[in-house]
């Protein structure tokens, strides 16, 4: 009796729930078309990859009148089916993979759907269909730049080592290290050159295996710092935010608030997550190739194949305190407030004057070197190796000077 | 020998059957209430939300693939935790038994790129794997929660240095070598299903079989019922708890090896063992929902199955996959709490 009287008072809720729910059909807005995103396991709020890919995408969203759907993956499981249920749809002008965790999948149903526009971030297949669009980016010529900041301020303060955290040991990340250690060289020549003293910086580097894993890059800096290293470079997502966090702490036991010894953030501008203590991050500008690609959808100009951006497409670059300010305006409203109030600052200016203070600890030299050496390597009179596999990083790893790196650069 | 003969038994056996199945709809319905009322109390739509749920994992041949696509590992490692509790053992090591079938898949079918040839590595690794745990059980008295538990952490750090050491593609760090072309599990038709399914579900029959209609089966089930009474009855309940043991080692081996041979279109571990975690932990919910029940289960792995695929037409209507992955955490708890009283009971009945 008790039993059927709970089922009929279950089924009477049911009806009601469906009668209420049915009275709120949230409409779309007016707009003309969607595009569609999926991203990779670590997702959205990792403050630099994923979430500069949603930069781009809501920007283009917006500029071009369209609807963004997002697409989360729960585990790798996950690409090939969001992929495909986005591609059903048959609503997207895009739909954008990104990580390159997502190639095979993406290869997969590109052929599938060939009439769908596809861009993937960071993915390359030599056999892509030509429905991709392979957006990637010269994160060596970027690290180059960081390489001479870290080797520069270490050579400057009398130091010999600077450090990397990276993620996964994957290719992309070879071009990271390759990168910071051409720039750490060319810093070593470059302040033999300019003071007539002799430096010898050396590279302590670690992969951590994740990019989600906060405490992994939190040990992986320290040990760094107990070895002597003064700048460490994280290229780790995720598990990068726990760098900064060591750094952070290897300051506060010795009362001060800012550096050096100084963290460089990746892929975002994210100098604003810890003032003082992050110099300077290598951005990598996915917001900007996921605003290009659907651009190109939208105007009829896409085409499949890699897309490489560098230095002189914009692609990669270090962070001005004018992009950490852009990247900080992208926060939501909330998400500001609470940062300013979690250190102490009462308004945006203070963030900006500080943020200017933390960079003058550096002398103004250092940063016009950085700068020059940014302007060669754009102008082509100096290439940053590349490498994509094991023996070819073992090889950047091996050389002592910048020249001989560059003659791996082929 | 003659209280409850055993035709009697089956009788018994469709009684409380029909009766878990419409437990489990009842309990099926409250969740997707308790859901509903959240989703409502986040300000999205229950009644789109759920639709797309459904569509995302029935409404065409893609779908359905994808949603029998997702059943097939936790078909099998609910098979391993099954077994243990018809035999009076909680089993939790499908976990790792099914690490140790995915990685036998990638070794064994790159020395001999024979499909049968890495099915049957893969089921003899998980089944190995299962063996120390079975051992301490029935000669030490080793609790085997614990045992499994240390198996399934020796088993995580074992293949977490096979995939990056000696099976890792020095084309593509981020994944091992491949499962050979002639080795994979054909997809059926242009889906992502592969033909494991189908094994899966032989696989579930068999299991059945064994249980229900084999004297192995019946010494198994005997004591897990009351192993003094088993052995009064002339069954050995050591000779029991070891086959339950081997034989869940090998469901979870098998489901392992199924996992990375019909893996479109990697056919491949990731770094961090990303596609084989957390199967063997997901079996032991799929098992409750079916309550243990061998063809139970066939049909609760589908049920999770169609959950899995989907996520992304939920999402797709705009509900994001945190509140997605909560909607169907309380689904599956309220599904799984008529399994879970039995099993607790059952569980105060032998303590008592």
């Amino acid at each position: 009796m008790k039993k059927k009287s709970l089922f009929a008072m279950l089924l009477v809720g049911l009806m009601a729930l469906s009668v209420a729910a049915s009275g709120c059909i949230g409409g779309g807005e007016n707009t003309k078309g969607a595009i569609a995103i999926v991203y990779d396991v670590g997702g959205r709020g990792d403050l630099s990859f994923n979430d500069m890919a949603y930069l781009g995408a809501s920007r283009a969203a917006k500029d071009f009148n369209l609807e963004l759907v997002e697409l989360q993956s729960n585990s790798e499981d996950d690409y090939y089916k969001n992929l495909e249920t986005l591609a059903k749809a048959k609503k997207y002008k895009i739909i954008i993979a990104v990580g390159f965790m997502m190639t095979d999948a993406t290869k997969a149903i590109a052929q599938k759907y060939p009439e769908q526009k596809f861009a993937i971030v960071d993915g390359f297949d030599p056999e892509m269909p030509d429905n991709v669009m392979m957006i990637l980016f010269k994160e060596n010529e970027g690290s180059a730049l960081a390489g001479a900041l870290a080797g520069l301020i270490a050579a400057n303060d009398g130091k010999n080592k600077v450090g990397i955290v990276l993620g996964m040991e994957i290719p992309v990340l070879y071009k990271f290290e390759a990168g910071y250690r051409f720039g750490v060289k060319w810093a070593e020549d470059y302040y033999r050159q300019k003071t007539g003293n002799d430096a010898r910086v050396d590279v302590i580097y670690q992969y951590t295996g994740s990019f989600n894993d906060a405490a992994k890059g939190k040990a992986a800096a320290e040990a760094q710092l107990q070895n002597g290293a003064w700048v460490v470079y994280q290229v780790a997502g995720g598990t990068g935010l726990g760098v900064f966090d060591a750094v952070k702490e290897y300051l506060n036991t010795r009362n001060r608030q800012m550096g050096p010894p100084f963290a460089i953030g990746v892929d975002s501008a994210q100098d604003w997550i810890k003032p003082g203590v992050i110099i300077a991050s290598m951005m990598k500008r996915v917001d900007v190739g996921v605003y290009d690609a659907v651009k190109a959808a939208v105007d009829g100009t896409f085409k499949g194949g890699a897309v490489e951006l560098g230095l002189k497409e914009n692609g990669v670059g270090l962070s001005t305190v004018d992009d950490v300010m852009a990247m900080f305006n992208s926060l939501s409203e909330d998400t500001q407030k609470k940062k300013l109030q979690e250190l102490g600052f009462n308004s945006k200016d203070e963030l900006r004057q500080y943020l200017e203070n933390t960079r003058k600890q550096v002398p103004s030299w250092i940063w016009q070197a950085v700068d020059e050496l940014k302007q060669k390597i754009i102008s082509g009179e100096i290439k940053v190796p590349a490498p994509t596999n094991k023996d070819r990083i073992e090889k950047v790893r091996q050389a002592q000077t910048w020249q001989e790196m560059e003659q791996l650069a082929g | 020998m003659r209280s409850s003969g055993r035709p009697g038994v089956s009788e018994i056996l469709e009684k409380i059957n029909f009766r878990a199945f419409v437990e489990s709809i009842i309990a099926v319905a409250v969740g997707f209430l308790i859901g509903a009322i959240i989703l409502l109390a986040f300000n999205y739509n229950p009644a789109e939300a759920y639709t797309a749920l459904f569509r995302g994992g029935l409404a065409s041949i893609d779908n359905i693939a994808a949603t029998l696509h997702y059943s097939t590992p936790i078909l099998l490692t609910a098979l391993t935790f099954a077994i243990g509790a018809r035999t009076g053992i909680f089993n939790i090591g499908a976990e790792s038994s099914f690490y140790l079938g995915a990685i036998a898949a990638v070794a064994f079918t790159n020395i001999w790129g024979n499909l049968w040839f890495g099915l049957l590595m893969g089921m003899a690794l998980g089944a190995l794997w299962a063996l120390p745990a079975a051992l301490l059980k029935v000669y030490r008295g080793v609790h085997e929660v614990i045992s499994t538990i240390m198996l399934n952490w020796i088993g995580w750090y074992l293949i977490s240095w096979l995939i990056v050491g000696p099976y890792a593609d020095p084309n593509n760090p981020i994944k091992t070598i491949k499962v050979p072309e002639n080795a994979r599990l054909p997809t059926i038709g242009n889906t992502v299903l592969s033909w494991g399914f189908i094994i899966a579900v032989v696989a579930a029959i068999l299991v059945y079989f064994i249980l229900w209609h084999t004297t192995l089966g019946f010494g198994m089930r005997a004591s897990g019922y009351n192993q003094r009474a088993a052995r009064y009855g002339g069954i050995s309940p050591r000779a029991a708890m070891m086959w339950s043991f081997i034989i869940g080692g090998m469901a979870s081996g098998l489901g392992g090896a199924m996992k990375i041979m019909g893996e479109y279109p990697g056919y491949a571990i990731s770094q961090g063992g990303s596609n084989i975690y957390g199967f063997g932990f997901d079996g032991i919910g799929v098992s409750l929902v079916g309550r243990n029940h061998p063809l139970g289960i066939i049909l609760s792995a589908i049920f999770f199955g169609m959950l899995k695929a989907g996520t992304s037409e939920m999402q797709q209507t705009g509900v994001p996959l945190e509140i997605v992955k909560l909607i169907q955490g309380i689904i599956i708890i309220t599904v799984a709490i008529p399994g879970l009283y039995d099993l607790l009971k059952k569980g105060l009945r032998r303590a008592a």
